[in-house]
Order: C-alpha cells, then sequence, then structure tokens
C-alpha cells in the first residue's frame, strides 16, 4: 500500500482503537441516552470491522532499499528469503 | 678494554687524534680534540642503536599526553624514578580503539632512538595496550564515559516506539540470520506493517561508518516511505566482530535520527553503545522485531472483547427499555383508556332517564287536576323544568368534558350549546330546536348513549305534545275552536273545505260535527288576517274565526309574529 493510500484512510489503526475503547466506556456507563447508545454502537460495529481488516491483511515480502537519484532511499526489490546462510552469525 | 673503546670511538678524526694522554704534563693542557654536537650525537644513536636494537617493551604511566591535529601523539612515559618522552605517530596512533589519557598505566612497543634536532632520548611507539583490561574494553568504557556526560544516553530524550506503525525500517547485512529472524518475526506478528531492508555490512574495515550513513539515509527517506520505526540489528559475535556497534559514528547517528531506533546487536549479554544509544534496546533481533510491533492476535481479541461488552450492554439497555414500555401498557389507562368515559356516560344516562321520568311524573300530575292554578302551572312549565334540568346537564358537561379530553370536546360543547340555549331562550318555541342539538351531539357519542338519548328525547316530545294540548285548551276556552276536515286534518282556511264533505268542529268541552254548506260570507265581519289565501278564490269561511293571538310568549324570543288561529306548535 502507497502512502497516499494510507494517508487516506479516515483513521489510523490507533486512533480507530482508540475511538472504539471510548464508545465501548460510554455504552458501558450508560450515562448516554439509549438513542445515542444505539448509535455509537453501530458506530463501533464499523469500526470493529476496519481494524479487523487492517489485520487481516495478507503478508507481504520484505522490501530491498537502495539509494536513488538526489540520495533519497528508493525500492529496489524484494528480499529473497531462501537466500543462502552466512558462515558467521551477521 | 682499550681495543673496545677504540672501537667506540672509532669516528674521532683519526688524524687529529693526538694519541693518549701522556704522563703528568705540568703547565701545559692536553685535551682530546673537542668533536661537533652532530657527531656527538650520531655517536650516541649507533650506541644505542647497537645497545638496543629492535623493539623494546616498556610498561609505564602516561603524562603530558598530547593529540596533536597532525594526528601524532606526543606523551610522556614515566614511573617513580624515570621518564622518558615518547611519540605515536598518526599512522598508529589511529589505529588506537581507546583513547590515550594521563594516567593512564599502559604497555608499549616501539623502538628507542634519539631525536637529533634536541639530541634528545625518545621512545617511538608502535604499539599501546592498556594495563590491566583490553584496549577494547577500554576504548567502550571511555566512550561510554564521553556519551553520558553529553546526555546521549538520556532517558528523557528517548522517544517512544509508535504501537501501530506503518513500516518498519531495518538496517542489518542482507545474509545472516538476523535479518531472517527480524522478518520473520514481523511477519507472524503484524502483517499489516510493511517492512523495508537497507541492507549493510555491520563488521570489518569501515562498518560502523557504514551503518552510520545507513541510519542517516532511513531517517531522511523515513516520512516519505512511511517508516515510523527503525530496526539497527547484528546477530551474535565476539567483541571484535560487534565492535562497530560501539563505535562513535554509529553513536551520534542513531541519537540525531528523528525516527524511533530500536538496538538489537548481539546476543543478551552483549551491550554496545549502540543500544545504550537507542531509544529502546533489545537484547536480540528477534527481540527487536517484537518491540517494534504489537501482536496482531492480541489485537484481535481485544476487538472481540470490546464488540462483546459493548452488546452486552446495549441488549441489556434494550431491555429494560422494554420492560419499562411493558409496565406502562399494562397500566389501567392503556388497558381501559375509556373507562373513565364510560363512567361519564353511564351518568348521563341516567340522568336523561331521570329527566324523562320527572317530566312524565310531572305532566301526570297536571293532567290529574283540571284547574291547575296558576302557580303549579307555572311550575310546570316546560322552560324551568328545562333550566333545571340544563343546569345539572350542564355541570355533568364540564367534568365528562374534562374525561373524554379533546375527543369528544365537540360532543361536549355541543351539549354545552344545548344547556346554554335552553337557559336563555323560550323553551316552548325552543323544544325543536333543543332536539336538533341533541340529535347532532348524540351522534358523537358511542351507540348505547346514541339510543339512550333518543329515547329520552322521545319522551320529551311525547311530553311536548301533552302540554301542547294543554296549553291550546285554553285558547278554545275563550270561545275558538278547531276545525277539522278529511282525516282529521286541521283546517286553517276556508278555501281548504270542500262543500258538502263533513267537517269536526272541536270547542272547549266537546267536539261537533257538520257538513259544509257553502262559503260563508257576511259583509259585516271582518276578513281572516292570517293564514294563505288562494288567489281568485273566496274562502270557505269555517266556524273558526280569526282572533287575537295566543297566550303570550312567557319569555324572550325572536322576532314575535301573530300565529295562525290554526297554527300549532309543530309548524
Amino acid at each position: 500500500m502507497t502512502m497516499d493510500a494510507k494517508e487516506k484512510e479516515k483513521l489510523t489503526f490507533e486512533q480507530a482503537l482508540a475511538k472504539l475503547e471510548e464508545i465501548v466506556s460510554a455504552i458501558e456507563e450508560g450515562k448516554v441516552p439509549l438513542e445515542q447508545s444505539i448509535d455509537k454502537y453501530a458506530e463501533g460495529v464499523e469500526l470493529v470491522k476496519q481494524c479487523r481488516q487492517i489485520l487481516d491483511r495478507a503478508e507481504k515480502k520484505i522490501q530491498l532499499l537502495g539509494r536513488g537519484e538526489g540520495g533519497q532511499l528508493e525500492v529496489t526489490g524484494e528480499l529473497d528469503e531462501q537466500a543462502g546462510e552466512d558462515k558467521q552469525d551477521a | 678494554m682499550a681495543a673496545k673503546r677504540d672501537k667506540l670511538y672509532d669516528f674521532f678524526d683519526p688524524s687529529r687524534a693526538k694519541g693518549p694522554r701522556s704522563g703528568p704534563d705540568i703547565g701545559k693542557e692536553v685535551v682530546p680534540q673537542p668533536m661537533s654536537v652532530s657527531l656527538l650525537v650520531a655517536r650516541v644513536k649507533q650506541a644505542l642503536a647497537d645497545a638496543m636494537p629492535g623493539t623494546v617493551t616498556v610498561v609505564g604511566e602516561l603524562s603530558n599526553v598530547k593529540c596533536h591535529d597532525s594526528g601524532h601523539v606526543y606523551f610522556r612515559l614515566k614511573d617513580s624514578a624515570a621518564a622518558i618522552d615518547a611519540v605515536m605517530f598518526r599512522a598508529t596512533a589511529g589505529k588506537l580503539k581507546f583513547t590515550p589519557t594521563d594516567g593512564l598505566e599502559v604497555v608499549v612497543e616501539g623502538r628507542v632512538d634519539v631525536y637529533d634536532a634536541r639530541g634528545q632520548l625518545q621512545l617511538y611507539v608502535e604499539r599501546m595496550m592498556p594495563m590491566g583490561a583490553g584496549s577494547l574494553e577500554l576504548a567502550f568504557r571511555q566512550l561510554k564515559e564521553k556519551l553520558q556526560a553529553e546526555g546521549l544516553f538520556d532517558a528523557a530524550r528517548k522517544k517512544p516506539i509508535p504501537r501501530f506503525p506503518r513500516a518498519v525500517g531495518v538496517i542489518t547485512s542482507q545474509t545472516g540470520a538476523a535479518v531472517r529472524d527480524i522478518s520473520r518475526t514481523l511477519r507472524r506478528r503484524w502483517p499489516a506493517a510493511d517492512v523495508y531492508l537497507l541492507a549493510t555490512p555491520v563488521q570489518g574495515e569501515g562498518a560502523a561508518g557504514q551503518i552510520a550513513e545507513s541510519i542517516r539515509l532511513m531517517d531522511a527517506s523515513a516520512s516519505a516511505l512511511g517508516i515510523d520505526t527503525i530496526i539497527v540489528a547484528r546477530g551474535g559475535g565476539s567483541l571484535e566482530d560487534l565492535w562497530a556497534f560501539n563505535e562513535e559514528a554509529v553513536a551520534r547517528a542513531v541519537f540525531a535520527a528523528r525516527t524511533p531506533v530500536i538496538s538489537g546487536v548481539g546476543h543478551e549479554v552483549d551491550v554496545t553503545i549502540c543500544d545504550l544509544v537507542a531509544d529502546v534496546r533489545a537484547a536480540t533481533p528477534t527481540a527487536a522485531a517484537e518491540l517494534a510491533v504489537p501482536d496482531a492476535s492480541a489485537v484481535r481479541g481485544w476487538l472481540s472483547q470490546a464488540a462483546t461488552r459493548a452488546t452486552r450492554r446495549m441488549r441489556q439497555r434494550l431491555d429494560e427499555a422494554r420492560l419499562a414500555m411493558e409496565s406502562i401498557r399494562r397500566s389501567a389507562i392503556f388497558r381501559d383508556p375509556l373507562g373513565r368515559v364510560r363512567t361519564r356516560m353511564q351518568r348521563v344516562d341516567e340522568f336523561a332517564h331521570r329527566l324523562r321520568g320527572g317530566i312524565r311524573h310531572r305532566v301526570a300530575q297536571a293532567r290529574r287536576s283540571a284547574e291547575p292554578p296558576a302557580g303549579r302551572l307555572t311550575a310546570l312549565h316546560p322552560a324551568r323544568l328545562w333550566d333545571r334540568g340544563a343546569a345539572k346537564v350542564n355541570s355533568l358537561l364540564a367534568r365528562l368534558r374534562w374525561a373524554l379530553g379533546g375527543r369528544s370536546k365537540r360532543a361536549g360543547d355541543a351539549l354545552a350549546g344545548i344547556a346554554g340555549s335552553l337557559m336563555a331562550a323560550n323553551p316552548v318555541n325552543r323544544i325543536r330546536l333543543a332536539r336538533q342539538q341533541v340529535d347532532g351531539a348524540a351522534r358523537q357519542f358511542a351507540a348505547s348513549p346514541v339510543n339512550r338519548i333518543r329515547l329520552a328525547r322521545q319522551q320529551v316530545d311525547g311530553a311536548a305534545r301533552q302540554l301542547d294540548a294543554m296549553s291550546y285548551r285554553r285558547v278554545l276556552r275563550r270561545g275558538f275552536s278547531v276545525t277539522r276536515g278529511r282525516a282529521g286534518r286541521i283546517l286553517r282556511a276556508a278555501s281548504q273545505a270542500v262543500v258538502g264533505e263533513m267537517i269536526e268542529t272541536e270547542l272547549a268541552d266537546g267536539r261537533l260535527s257538520s257538513k259544509v254548506a257553502g262559503p260563508w260570507d257576511n259583509p259585516s265581519e271582518p276578513r281572516a288576517t292570517g293564514g294563505a289565501k288562494p288567489a281568485g278564490q273566496d274562502h270557505a269561511e269555517a266556524p273558526a274565526k280569526a282572533g287575537p293571538a295566543g297566550p303570550p310568549a312567557p319569555g324572550p324570543g325572536p322576532a314575535r309574529k301573530a300565529p295562525d288561529p290554526g297554527a300549532t306548535l309543530f309548524d
């Protein structure tokens, strides 16, 4: 996933979890009127769904970085983890 | 002995030699030929070289250490009784892992020689080792103290590691155990994060510089790549193997990085300077990966738990709300909302019944007496009866209206209208109007009250008729009569009679029947003023004559007009 796509996610994972904690607390305390609680509950259900989606993302390979033009790092390939081991621990 | 001495002083100019000193020479000083300083120093150097060829190994204490910009290190090596100047040139000094400092006990290897320009004895040091510890250990200790004093290890400066990084950057060798351990651990725990590797040599010549450069590069590109955390790692090894991570260059690069750095170098027991400067130290590369990302399965568990908590509580609240609704629904009002209305209705019924009964009773009473005194009749006057009835209806209505609320307001208002107008208006003339109003109100009630009211109305009608009958008898007694024709229909006009038909005349005390002979044409009698006159036709004047109006109306009414002699209350 590129940075742009990530930036477009409405909430970061951390923010989503924090909001969820807030919603669950609000519902459990019961100080919120019933109708609002129902709305919050629906929001919570949506957040749980989003978080689960993020968690269930498929595993990706490690990407190799190298110096590109202008001195910035850029992706040059993927790590082949089946490559031979070194004799020493490195 | 003499021969040896000869050899030593070979560099003397023999031609100048005057030979050994002779015997006592009183008055005349004989000195050997003087040599130049250069010669002297040269001869000393030679002697030294001959006597102490090769390298010497000396133990002593460092003092007066001066590290020049040139890279050469000048110092003094001393013990309690003697000292010798020493120098370590840049080439060898640069290889020193530790920093020579005053007071340090060292063992040096070098050559002793005379520095020509000053004729000074010097020790040219090629190797220097600290006494009591390895140079690496010393170097480590020295750098640690130095950087600690500068604050590079300060806990307050350590940045927190992001809990849910979007991407993790790894600096380590592309081969070796470290990268495999890290990648396996990151993928297992948190596949949501991207992983980038900047392959870097982790030991050997120049490794420290490359590691430092990698850290700088990755930190600079971190935001573009979404790297929230950097891992610097190396598998286990000896102190020499790990030495690059104890170099100052690496420490400075880690300290300068804006991205949080996790250091995972060597095994648990290995602590490097890099570990001390990093924001978090991990015992191993695997541990570094575990610190960099959370455990997805634990987070999944929390999510499920949160969902359960919320759902349970929502169900509870909905159940509570439902119970509250139920108890309201079961309460009396909802079970039988019309209950109170019916109670009121029943009272109206009872009242109507009594009203009917009361009137009938009064009417019967009035009938029984032939000449009821005026007072009693006045009391029996329908107007009075209605006044009383209306008052009662009014009060009941007020309560009924309240009980029924808005829905029956119209009905209540209608009944109120009845009560009001009954009180105010001529009840004799208003009975018809009352009947209409009651009809209207009754229609808005439930079936049974309507029937009862209708029944009451009928009774009222009956009573009214009887009263009506009573009232016109007084007219008859004054001499008027009522003439009825075919089928008992009252004749109002002479033209309504047919010559030759039988007519019936009702007088105060009875009836007469007669036959119509013809129209009465008596010019001395005044014509009838009321009643319809058919155009162009002479009236068949019935024996009933026009006369003054009937009994005057007891109360205010609409515009009064002279009633027909034959008019009844039902017109």
